[in-house]
């Protein structure tokens, strides 16, 4: 799930860096408000853990395939909605920096996708209510995967949103959400799955570990589910924000998208649009106007301009050679 | 199992490390005009459209002459691209199946808009993960986690970051020998069994928590108090040395941030190539 | 014994569990003593040391450091005098490299920037690994992670140093070095091990522990070569006095 620099562009992954950097703000403040300083190297080892962790494979029962951990709504079930999403963007800036997994730019994109909704949707709106009257292994359990698969999807959803709104893919919008959801339903039931087993192991050994267990006598429990009800509201506008950016980037971005897998449905009926080249073909040519593209190439690309680019690298590579030459000249001069 | 793949990654996080801590020219350069003209040059390079393939080649300047002269090979970053391009191929692989407008003849070939958008979008992602290779084969994490500072990227992130990475080649090694292990009674199995997913994975979970424990200890007897320590620079500010770095920053920074401004908004490409074509 | 620097008066603890680990604990330790604190597994060693620097509240009886006793506000204070090496190296050093993390505990004490180089070239050379300073934590090997660690508590330039099994895992030549550095140090030490070949080497006076009580406190000479009393309290003679 994590998206390539490639696959946004700047104006998607700046509101996604700003929507993201909130959520950090956010939480810093309110880990600073709990205090407890025993939760920095608490959050540098979890994040190690978790990081760790994503590299052993569990054998899915009844397939040959094997799953791995994500990781926000486990730490969040240990260490709270706010010092988990900080330690998973820890965990995150890592993978991008060391393992090019997720670009630097779209690193707001994958903190959004990949953090946000494990750790507060998950842990506040799954976790917190469902373990307001105590924990048992069939309610963590249940709650687990609950959590992964909400939020999972809730992730994926993002990423086609955000690479749709970035107008990378010419893929509609049906067939790439069409696509994302059910992949990710079975990631995330496998990830619920081993978040449960691991959550009731702690549950077992040292529940004292477990965050937001039996916390919420009456009072609070009314005060946690307006707090639901404001994150729904501020998920639902984030949501909403996405989509009209999504639309505006294509003045007609929807309808276009709708009409295309309006297309799409039709030719399946008929026969199956992956089946053949031809059937391809003949569903493309279904596609209505293309016209709008003439005009965006016209600003795009001749044939003298390639040859120019290559001219401008070939000048730059020598320049560069010549430079490693004459410095390495110098340094032996020097030595 | 996956012994091998924890190896790779604890290769990876040692070599990273090696090549960043090098005396080298780019190294020394400051950490923060490092990470500023990364980010600028992947945000300008996907802001080409698709169909800008000319601008957009030209944009390859900055790592090639970042490879040239920080003398880095380009094998170590094939593993990179090996994760990244199979994930935008599957986004651009239909747009030539949708899009077929012809956009461009070379020659008596005619070249639709899909096939120039996918290629334009193969090239981003392949441009973008060199330019962050560049960056994290010559800037350790400790100077970009300084940088970060500089911006007044709160505390505790940072910190955290930082015992994030301190940790994880501990905890890799752990887990390597814990999966060893597990394999070793376990012939046969590609994975860890259902069974065992809760006690393997939460036993370690335990483990660390109780490592983070004597790790709070550890701080607190060396006088921490919810606070890290700002760390210092460890050349004296003023030296020679750390003047001439801060000019050699300075120009690196203003040249590239001219060059790709250039690039993006000059079509140079066209003219060059009209002088020949 | 000259002026007493760590003063120990009948200190008894227990986990939240309720067993007592150390009960009616009394030690009196002076200025340049070097003490092995010997027991089998679970008497109550490395807690003794734990509670010295102040980790773990909730005992009861007085601890002294240099006549300020163990309290919550008197902990920056008594820290500032009494170093503690953790058994594990990789939980003491948690900076990323040698240096930075040698520097952690000068720097969070506010002492300003040259004071803090000066300490951190002192404490390197002290252990001598100098050339470590700006090496990666996790590239070091089990010996020079020791040596880092030692090198960490130095910098604060402590009158105690107290030691949790530092000879674990190190091999022949990486514990002569440490055999020899800690030997350079001459102010208080307090060792726990059941290494007792270590002890022989580093220390001049031994006290035995065992179920939470000292059993018996006096020369290495003395206790060292009982075997009997070794023996029953679940300890073998060392190796380099069984005449083999």
């Amino acid at each position: 799930m994590h998206m390539a620099d490639a696959l946004v562009t700047p104006a998607v992954a700046a509101t996604m860096g700003i929507l993201s950097t909130t959520a950090a703000g956010w939480s810093i403040h309110r880990v600073r408000l709990e205090n407890d300083e025993k939760k920095i190297p608490l959050m540098g080892v979890m994040g190690a853990f978790v990081f760790a962790a994503q590299m052993i494979n569990f054998t899915i029962p009844g397939t040959g395939s094997s799953g791995h951990l994500c990781g926000g709504m486990m730490l969040s079930a240990l260490l709270g909605p706010y010092a988990g999403f900080l330690t998973m963007i820890g965990v995150l800036l890592i993978q991008c920096l060391f393992f090019a997994d997720g670009g630097l730019l779209a690193f707001g994109c994958n903190v959004w996708n990949m953090a946000f909704y494990g750790c507060f949707i998950g842990a506040l709106l799954i976790w917190k209510p469902m373990m307001a009257g105590g924990a048992t292994k069939k309610k963590i359990t249940l709650a687990s995967i609950l959590g992964c698969v909400l939020t999972l999807q809730l992730g994926a959803l993002s990423v086609t949103l955000e690479t749709l709104a970035s107008g990378i893919t010419e893929l509609p919008f049906g067939v790439f959400l069409g696509t994302m959801l059910p992949i990710h339903l079975a990631i995330g039931l496998v990830e619920g799955l081993i978040t449960a087993a691991v959550l009731c192991f702690v549950h077992e050994a040292r529940p004292e570990l477990l965050w937001g267990v039996g916390a919420a006598p009456a009072a609070e429990g009314r005060f946690s589910y307006k707090k639901t009800i404001g994150i729904l509201a501020a998920a639902a506008a984030v949501i909403g924000g996405v989509l009209s950016l999504f639309a505006s980037a294509f003045p007609d971005g929807l309808e276009w998208s709708m009409e295309k897998v309006a297309g799409t449905t039709e030719l399946e009926a008929a026969g199956g649009i992956y089946d053949t080249a031809s059937g391809i073909q003949e569903a493309t040519s279904f596609l209505p106007d293309y016209a709008f593209k003439g005009s965006e190439s016209a600003a795009g690309t001749t044939v003298s301009g390639i040859v120019g680019a290559l001219i401008v690298l070939v000048v730059c590579v020598g320049a560069c050679y010549l430079f490693r030459f004459f410095r390495n000249r110098n340094r032996k001069a020097a030595a | 199992m996956s012994g091998n793949k924890i190896d790779n990654a604890i290769g990876e996080f040692r070599s990273l490390d090696t090549s960043a801590n090098q005396d080298q020219w780019m190294n020394r350069l400051h950490p923060l005009v490092k990470l500023f003209l990364t980010i600028l040059y992947i945000t300008v390079t996907v802001s080409f459209s698709r169909y800008q393939l000319a601008g957009l080649l030209c944009m390859a300047i900055y790592p090639l002459a970042g490879f040239t002269i920080g003398e880095i090979s380009f094998a170590g970053c094939l593993r990179r691209l090996r994760i990244v391009l199979p994930l935008v191929c599957m986004v651009g692989i239909f747009n030539p199946l949708f899009d077929r407008t012809v956009v461009l003849h070379i020659g008596s070939i005619a070249v639709t808009g899909g096939v120039l958008s996918m290629i334009t979008l193969m090239i981003k992602g392949v441009f973008t993960v060199l330019a962050s290779y560049l960056l994290i084969v010559t800037t350790s994490i400790e100077k970009i986690c300084r940088a970060l500072r500089m911006i007044h990227v709160p505390k505790v992130l940072v910190t955290e970051i930082l015992l994030i990475y301190r940790y994880v080649t501990v905890l890799l090694s752990e887990t390597g020998r814990i999966t060893q292990a597990y394999s070793l009674r376990a012939p046969g199995q590609k994975g860890v069994a259902f069974k065992a997913w809760g006690p393997l994975l939460g036993q370690m979970l335990l483990r660390s928590m109780d490592r983070a424990e004597v790790l709070y200890e550890s701080m607190c007897i060396r006088g921490f108090s919810g606070e890290f320590p700002g760390g210092a620079e460890r050349t004296p500010a003023g030296s020679e040395e750390t003047r001439r770095t801060g000019r050699s920053s300075l120009c690196w920074l203003l040249f590239w941030t001219a060059a790709f401004l250039l690039v993006r908004f000059v079509p140079l490409a066209e003219w060059l190539g009209g002088l020949f074509v | 014994m000259s002026h007493i620097h760590i003063d120990v008066e009948n200190l008894s603890y227990a986990y939240e569990t309720g067993i007592p680990v150390l009960q009616d604990i009394c030690l009196h330790a002076g200025e340049n003593e070097s003490i092995g604190l010997i027991g089998a597994n679970g008497a109550g060693k490395s807690t003794l040391l734990k509670l010295l620097v102040g980790l773990g509240t909730g005992f009861t009886g007085s601890i002294r450091v240099e006549e300020i006793p163990l309290e919550k506000k008197t902990l920056p204070k008594i820290r500032e005098k009494i170093g503690y090496v953790f058994q594990d190296a990789d939980a003491q050093l948690f900076m990323t490299t040698v240096g930075e993390d040698v520097a952690f505990a000068p720097r969070n004490y506010g002492l300003p920037e040259e004071e803090v180089e000066k300490r951190v070239q002192t404490a390197l050379e002290q252990t001598h690994i100098t050339h470590l300073r700006d090496k990666a934590v996790y590239k070091l090997s089990g010996g020079e992670k020791k040596l880092a660690s030692i090198a960490t508590i130095l910098s604060m330039t402590p009158h105690i140093i107290l030691l949790d099994e530092p000879s674990v895992a190190l091999d022949p030549q990486n514990r002569r070095n440490l055999i020899r550095i800690l030997g350079e140090f001459d102010h208080l030490k307090i060792i726990a091990s059941h290494d007792l070949d270590f002890i022989w080497d580093t220390c001049e006076r031994v006290i035995l522990l065992s179920g939470g009580r000292i059993v018996r406190d006096g020369s290495a000479e003395e206790i060292l070569r009982d075997r009997a009393l070794l023996e029953a309290n679940g300890l073998e003679l060392p190796l380099s006095l069984t005449g083999r």
